[in-house]
């Protein structure tokens, strides 16, 4: 568990080199997959929830620090997505989740509400539906990354990455 | 007292640590314009931008036989293009020696590429590889060919991290070439907008907008974008104006940096006759 601990954060880095310069060649209308977080729901799921709040504190503030946005703000989104990824750290469901398809539901659950909630940080627009703004910046976004996250469910290692 | 709260940490720690480490990223988000947090940041982007340059040149140099032929016809079609605007820069030139007009429109440009981009709805930014020893300031507007991307807001040694027209802590003031009407440019979360525009003020879709002579950051005409849509907001007097961009922001790989940066001496004019009032 402990090298866990170790690989979450030494695949962190060159995941981040690939979401910003291999990922954005894939946008669609703006919106790109978050790699990050599929990482952080998989760690989440498999080590826990509080592994996961602690492990979504750290990456955003590497996101934050290096990526330009407002220093706190992906923070506050990752640690809840971790939460609400860790959430499903069940141990005797764990693998069902890691291995199946659920794994792509709670990426989808984790990436609207970061998606979202970052959202809020940077261009709440009062005069806009609630509603619309939900989906085009909340549920489109963790669409993207859910349908992304299937290449984990896919092509996951039978030893994990643990 | 003491029992209570291992029992209260016991039963409920994910929820308090939940807390604690949301109200620390609330807390730090105050501490965004501290000048130690901004040098920070700065060493933080500059060292990963080392890395990720070496990426994106990778996958720059795919690109380039497409870009290459797409460049010589841009060059075919420019270089028509001067040679008509050669002709009427003689005549401006005559014009303005009799009008005894200083011209001013010579602008240094720092070429520079896009090493990293975080793209997000609201918050898109874009790290290049030309620093503060290149001569790159917080403030100096980055352009393509086809007009403006956005403005640089911090600079390493290195690198600069710009924030490009989607993002929402950018706002310029902008107008229209045909019609020469001001307005603020905005990014809304979803689409480049100019806010506030009282109905009465003569913007067709198809006119081109460029920034503006009254904007404290851009001075100089840069293209902008388009207008694309009149949203017509029920109530009220002004209208919003929706702009379609010159540039593709996911697309955009080489840049340059257009080194001017707001003028002191006019910020300081104006600042003095405020305060005269």
């Amino acid at each position: 568990m402990r090298s866990g601990y170790i690989l979450s954060i030494l695949f962190f880095f060159p995941l981040l080199v690939i979401q910003t310069t291999v990922i954005p060649l894939v946008e669609i209308e703006g919106v790109i997959p978050d790699l990050i977080l599929i990482m952080l729901v998989y760690y989440a799921i498999r080590y826990g929830q509080i592994y996961g709040l602690i492990l979504g504190f750290i990456y955003g503030f590497f996101l934050d620090l290096i990526a330009g946005s407002l220093l706190g703000s992906v923070m506050f989104t990752k640690t809840l997505a971790g939460f609400i990824g860790g959430y499903f750290s069940n141990e005797n469901k764990r693998e069902i989740y890691l291995s199946t398809y659920f794994f792509s539901l709670i990426v989808l659950l984790c990436a609207t509400v970061d998606s979202f909630i970052f959202s809020f940080f940077s261009s709440i627009d009062l005069t806009r539906n609630i509603f619309i703004s939900f989906f085009e910046q909340g549920v489109f976004p963790g669409l993207y990354t859910a349908v992304v996250s299937i290449v984990v469910v896919i092509f996951r290692p039978r030893r994990s990455i643990s | 007292m003491i029992r209570f709260i291992f029992k209260l940490w016991q039963n409920y720690k994910e929820y308090i640590l939940l807390i604690v480490l949301l109200i620390t990223s609330l807390i730090i988000i105050s501490f965004n314009q501290n000048n130690a947090v901004k040098k920070v940041r700065a060493i933080a982007f500059g060292s990963f931008a080392s890395v990720t340059t070496i990426i994106s040149d990778i996958i720059n140099v795919a690109k380039v036989k497409s870009e290459n032929e797409r460049l010589r016809q841009v060059n075919t079609e420019l270089m028509l293009q001067v040679s008509r605007l050669r002709e009427y820069g003689i005549v401006n030139e005559e014009l303005k020696n009799l009008l005894s007009i200083k011209d001013s429109l010579d602008y240094p440009l720092i070429p520079a590429s896009i090493v990293s981009k975080s793209l997000s709805k609201s918050q898109a930014t874009i790290t290049i590889n030309a620093g503060k020893n290149k001569g790159v300031k917080p403030g100096m507007p980055i352009i393509t060919d086809k007009g403006l991307v956005g403005v640089i807001n911090s600079t390493s040694e290195d690198f600069a991290i710009a924030r490009t027209l989607m993002n929402f802590d950018l706002k310029l003031t902008v107008k229209d070439e045909r019609s020469r009407i001001d307005g603020i440019l905005k990014w809304n979360g979803e689409d480049l907008v100019i806010v506030d525009v009282p109905k009465t003020y003569d913007v067709e879709p198809g006119d081109r907008i460029v920034t503006s002579d009254l904007s404290s950051i851009i001075s100089i005409p840069v293209p902008v974008g388009v207008a694309a849509e009149l949203t017509n907001v029920e109530t009220g007097i002004f209208n919003q104006i929706k702009i379609k961009p010159f540039v593709d922001f996911t697309r955009v790989e080489s840049v340059f940096v257009l080194a001017i940066v707001q003028s002191k001496q006019k910020n300081d004019l104006e600042l003095n006759f405020f305060n005269q009032k």
